[in-house]
């Protein structure tokens, strides 16, 4: 998500340099992403980290050194994690220029944003449901970086739910500015808590060591390629949008 | 920026300030696509009385939570006894009062805990008195004890007429003051304005145009946020002013 | 200088009658002015016990087959904090209904008022009839399920993650109810964004509670880390709806 190009004082408005590149980030999104998955099936070998050692009980079933496919998700599950996250602060970003200026551009910017948000929060928790399916063979478990996506979800929804609620323009945008810079705050606390309370019954996602190089570049060129989709999306969506405000704002005038 | 700059600025400040209570200059508000209010302007000596006329939706009420400090403008400006609103809020707001439709008042306090609530708020010296004094001006002194809760229409917007008072404002706001009450209840009402006139200056939105011409020394027409006609009352004729009202209220109904 | 200019134009006014007060001065008339309304007409109060005892007799009938033991323990900490959260979701809806119900909030935002002050009188407003329902139901709870299980000894610490809790509910609670009661749907969406926005604090909260009453080296483990998480929570979330509340209030 590269628009953030907070030097310039123009408005962000449709046709700006963001959607002369966006039609090429599409592309390059899709490529990096495709490469990636490719990458993630045939070149990153399946580490001991995702493989069970030794005698675990998974699903009510004991298991024993078993390489886990699961694993796969991981490549995916973690930068689309990523790209909702970052969303949602681009949101909190124009909620605080719309607080600041008023101006309505930011706070279209806002809303958009934690659309795109939305629709990664949703993917992260499909992913992440196959992986603690697959991997800890339960539907769901009360693991931070779950709890934590959920909680996520959960705001997110009510914003579009109080979006909804609110007639007055600048009303809305004001309370939807202030939840969306409280759900940017809350979800790391939300996070740093679940994890830093001990807890007997979460397990460790990665339970020994941390990635491995080849493991590491697969995920970086799937966040890559994420960014580039969220990005892309995050432009078309901003278009229509804006397109469709215009139409507005033309029948406002044609009405006087 | 030298010491002389400054003092020059406070006296063009206080020169404005001793004959013109409100001067608003290019006063706009956009929601979203639409100008509920647009480039409005206007200047009231002290002691005017000014009604704004439009139809709904002209955006009357926008205008006037503006100059009350409650919505922030997109644009323009606005001064009240010389005090910019808009930098300097908290003295344009000591400056103020505001009769609205609504009495914000708390049904559960009495209507002497209420006034002594706002009274608070303002800081006013030596709350009580003053209070006791306001109540005695409209009247209900003798039920000063009871809750806002047991009191009429008449009887609520007259408590909310002192609430209004109670920080001795030089301008006073009137929303739609008369939404509600009846007619011996409206008569009350305006001869308690009239009584505290003194050289506080007036505005008020009203739909009620021959009440508002009535009291008016100034009239302002606004439709589709814009000021059609903005004048004097001597300036101006009864007949033609209303068929001019009649005129612009057609026109933003169709 | 520029302070000198403010003082000479608020001379040149004809407020004369007034003088500027402090912004504790300010916090305490609203302050008593929520107090005195709400131990008048009892409304909040009266509501919410009555709603925690409705709660606690649905827990009831929810562990009616349950094995009572010292299990019941590590359940007790969160079906006490589920019945502060639901008790104190019913009272911040209520807690601004007051405002709104003749412009009153207007009447306010119209003196020249330090809109954190606003916040501050209401949260603390809050703190208060939340504590006291909770002074209430908390012992009442204990009282129906004492034949399931006894609480350590260290079950009066329970105390300090009630009060920091509380604390943090009321100050996020205020700046979300403020903004739910100028929506459609107030009720609704005040859960909406009540639950996920306090599931941090609860997390922490229950996990301190659960460790006094389990007691042994549970609370030292655990005890320490939640209540300062807790409180980090209630720290960062009420400095940012204080910050925040000067806009939530003025749009």
């Amino acid at each position: 998500m590269g628009k953030s190009k907070g030097a310039s004082p123009k408005l962000p408005e449709v046709g700006q340099w963001p959607d002369k590149i966006a039609p090429a980030v599409a592309i390059a999104g899709i490529v990096l992403t495709t490469l990636g998955f490719l990458m993630a099936f045939f070149y990153v070998p399946p580490v001991a980290g995702a493989a069970v050692d030794g005698v675990e009980l998974i699903g009510g079933m004991m298991v024993a050194n078993k390489l886990l496919i699961s694993q796969k998700i991981f490549y995916f599950h973690m930068p689309v994690a990523m790209v909702s996250f970052v969303a949602l602060a681009f949101s909190c970003y124009y909620g605080v220029r719309f607080l600041m200026t008023r101006e309505w551009r930011y706070d279209t910017c806002s809303a958009i944003a934690i659309e795109i948000a939305l629709v990664f929060v949703v993917a992260t928790m499909a992913t992440g449901e196959m992986w603690t399916r697959f991997e800890w063979g339960v539907w769901w478990t009360w693991e931070p970086r779950l709890t934590t996506y959920l909680v996520l979800m959960l705001i997110v929804i009510a914003y579009f739910v109080l979006r909804s609620a609110v007639d007055e323009p600048e009303r809305r945008g004001v309370f939807c500015s202030v939840i969306a810079i409280i759900a940017t705050i809350d979800v790391p606390i939300c996070f740093a808590i679940t994890r830093l309370i001990p807890s007997s019954i979460h397990p460790v996602v990665l339970r020994e060591g941390g990635m491995s190089g080849e493991m590491g570049m697969c995920v970086a060129l799937v966040a890559a390629g994420m960014f580039c989709i969220g990005f892309a999306l995050y432009r078309a969506r901003f278009g229509q949008v804006r397109l469709a405000q215009r139409v507005e704002a033309m029948k406002e005038s044609l009405e006087d | 920026m030298g010491l002389f700059s400054e003092k020059q600025e406070l006296e063009t400040k206080t020169a404005v300030s001793s004959d013109i209570a409100v001067s608003v200059t290019g006063l706009t508000k956009t929601f979203s696509t639409r100008k509920a209010v647009d480039k409005v302007s206007f200047e009231l000596p002290k002691g005017a009385f000014l009604s704004v006329f439009g139809p709904n939706g002209a955006g009357k009420t926008t205008l006037l939570r503006m100059l009350s400090t409650l919505t922030r403008p997109t644009d323009g400006s606005i001064f009240i006894d010389g005090i910019d609103a808009l930098e300097e809020p908290d003295i344009a707001r000591e400056h103020m009062g505001l009769i609205s439709h609504n009495a914000m008042l708390y049904p559960d306090l009495t209507a002497e805990e209420n006034l002594l609530f706002y009274a608070r708020l303002y800081g006013v010296k030596d709350p009580e008195k003053r209070v006791i004094e306001l109540l005695d001006a409209v009247g209900l002194k003798h039920r000063r004890l009871d809750l806002v809760r047991t009191f009429s229409r008449g009887m609520t917007q007259r408590v909310s007429i002192a609430r209004a008072l109670i920080n001795d404002p030089s301008v006073v706001l009137l929303d739609e003051p008369y939404s509600g009450l009846d007619p011996h209840a409206i008569e009350v009402f305006d001869q308690l304005i009239e009584s505290v006139r003194e050289d506080r200056t007036f505005i008020m939105v009203s739909h009620d145009l021959e009440k508002g011409l009535s009291m008016c020394t100034h009239a302002l027409v606004l439709a589709k946020g814009r000021v059609v006609t903005f004048a004097e009352r001597g300036d101006l004729d009864a007949d033609e002013f209303r068929e001019l009202y009649r005129s612009t209220v057609g026109m933003g109904v169709a | 200088m520029a302070d000198r200019k403010k003082e000479k134009l608020q001379e040149s006014g004809r407020s004369a009658i007034c003088a500027r007060p402090s912004t504790f001065a300010q916090y305490k008339t609203l302050l008593m002015k929520d107090l005195k309304q709400e131990f008048r007409t009892k409304d909040m109060i009266v509501s919410m016990g009555i709603y925690a005892v409705l709660v606690i007799v649905v827990f009831g009938v929810a562990l009616s087959f349950a094995k009572p033991g010292s299990e019941f323990l590590e359940v007790s900490g969160g079906l006490l904090w589920s019945l502060v959260v639901f008790t104190s979701l019913l009272g911040l809806n209520r807690s601004f209904s007051h405002e709104m119900e003749n412009g009153c909030m207007e009447g306010m935002l119209l003196a020249p008022l330090d809109r954190g002050a606003v916040f501050l009188a209401k949260m603390t407003s809050n703190v208060v009839f939340l504590l006291i329902v909770e002074v209430v139901a908390v012992p009442l709870y204990w009282l129906f399920f004492s034949s399931y299980a006894t609480p350590a000894d260290t079950a009066w610490m329970m105390i300090i993650p009630l009060l920091v809790g509380t604390v943090g509910i009321a100050g996020i609670g205020t700046l979300l109810s403020t903004i739910t009661t100028r929506t459609r749907g107030k009720d609704v969406l005040l859960a909406l964004l009540f639950v996920p926005v306090i599931f941090p604090l609860l997390y922490a909260c229950v996990s301190a509670t659960t460790a006094v009453l389990i007691g042994g080296d549970v609370v030292a483990d655990t005890l320490m880390v939640s209540l300062v998480l807790a409180v980090g929570y209630d720290v960062i979330m009420i400095l940012a709806s204080w910050i925040l509340y000067e806009f939530v209030v003025s749009a």
